[in-house]
C-alpha cells in the first residue's frame, strides 16, 4: 500500500471513530465523501482496505460500514445508553468495550442469548454492576474473523 | 459474545443450536477484557491493530490462557 492511501485511510479511519464518539452512529460512504472532500470512489476504496485490514466490517451489499468495533452501524440486540446518546455494541463484549473506550458511565440494555430475558447491566465510574449473568465466547479467538458477524 | 442468565441458559443454547460450548467470563472478568482490549489508545488517529503476541500476552494478563485463546493456528493443547 503506498503513502497516499496510508494517509487517507488513517483520515478516514480517524473520521469513522470520531463521529462515533461524539454521537455514537457510524458515517455513511456519502457522509465521509463530503465531511473530508474526498471522491466517492476513494472513500469505497478507503473502507475496503480498513476492512482487509479487520479495522472496519462492511455490508456485503452496499460497502457502508457494519462494524467499527466496539460500535455497530445497525440495531443488535445490545443497546448502549449514555448521557449524550445512545448506541449499539455488536456483542456484550463490544458493549462494555463502548463504555472503556470513552471512558463514560453506560446502561447497557440486552436480553438473555437463550431465554430472551431483559437484562440490564450498567458502568459507573468505572465499575460493572447490574444483573447476575455470565458471558459466553461461541468462537476460540482465532476463529473471531472467520465469520465475526456471528462472533 | 452474548450474555446469559447462567450457565445453564449457555448450556441449552449451545444444545438448541447444535454448537460446542465455548468460554465463560464473568461480568467482571468481560469487563476487565473490554477494558484491556478497547483502551483509549483506540481514540488515536494512529491506533493500530494489537499484534498476535500483544492481544496473548493481554488474555494471559487476564488469566486467560487456555488453548480457546491462543491465536496461533499450530498450537496444542
Amino acid at each position: 500500500m503506498d503513502q497516499t492511501s496510508q494517509e487517507l485511510d488513517r483520515h478516514v479511519r480517524k473520521f469513522v471513530y470520531d463521529q462515533a464518539m461524539q454521537r455514537g452512529s457510524l458515517p455513511s460512504l456519502a457522509e465521509t465523501s463530503t465531511a473530508l472532500s474526498i471522491s466517492l470512489a476513494d472513500v469505497q476504496s478507503a473502507f475496503q482496505r480498513l476492512a482487509v485490514r479487520h479495522i472496519l466490517v462492511l455490508q456485503p451489499e452496499n460497502g457502508e460500514i457494519l462494524m467499527a468495533n466496539p460500535f455497530s452501524a445497525v440495531p443488535t440486540p445490545f443497546l448502549v445508553e449514555l448521557e449524550a446518546f445512545s448506541c449499539f455494541g455488536n456483542c456484550i463484549w463490544d458493549s462494555l468495550g463502548i463504555a472503556a473506550l470513552l471512558e463514560r458511565d453506560v446502561r447497557i440494555k440486552t436480553a438473555c442469548g437463550d431465554c430472551g430475558t431483559a437484562l440490564e447491566l450498567s458502568v459507573v465510574d468505572g465499575r460493572v454492576q447490574g444483573d447476575l449473568g455470565i458471558i459466553h465466547f461461541a468462537l476460540p479467538a482465532l476463529r473471531w474473523w472467520e465469520d465475526i458477524v456471528f462472533n | 459474545m452474548l450474555f446469559f442468565r447462567s450457565e445453564e441458559h449457555v448450556d441449552r443454547w449451545c444444545r438448541q443450536w447444535n454448537l460446542p460450548k465455548g468460554a465463560l467470563l464473568s461480568l467482571d472478568q468481560g469487563w476487565r477484557l473490554a477494558q484491556a482490549w478497547y483502551g483509549p489508545d483506540r481514540r488515536e488517529p494512529d491506533w493500530r491493530r494489537k499484534t498476535v503476541d500483544e492481544a496473548e500476552a493481554l488474555f494471559a494478563e487476564l488469566g486467560l490462557t487456555s488453548h480457546f485463546w491462543s491465536l496461533r493456528a499450530n498450537t496444542t493443547g
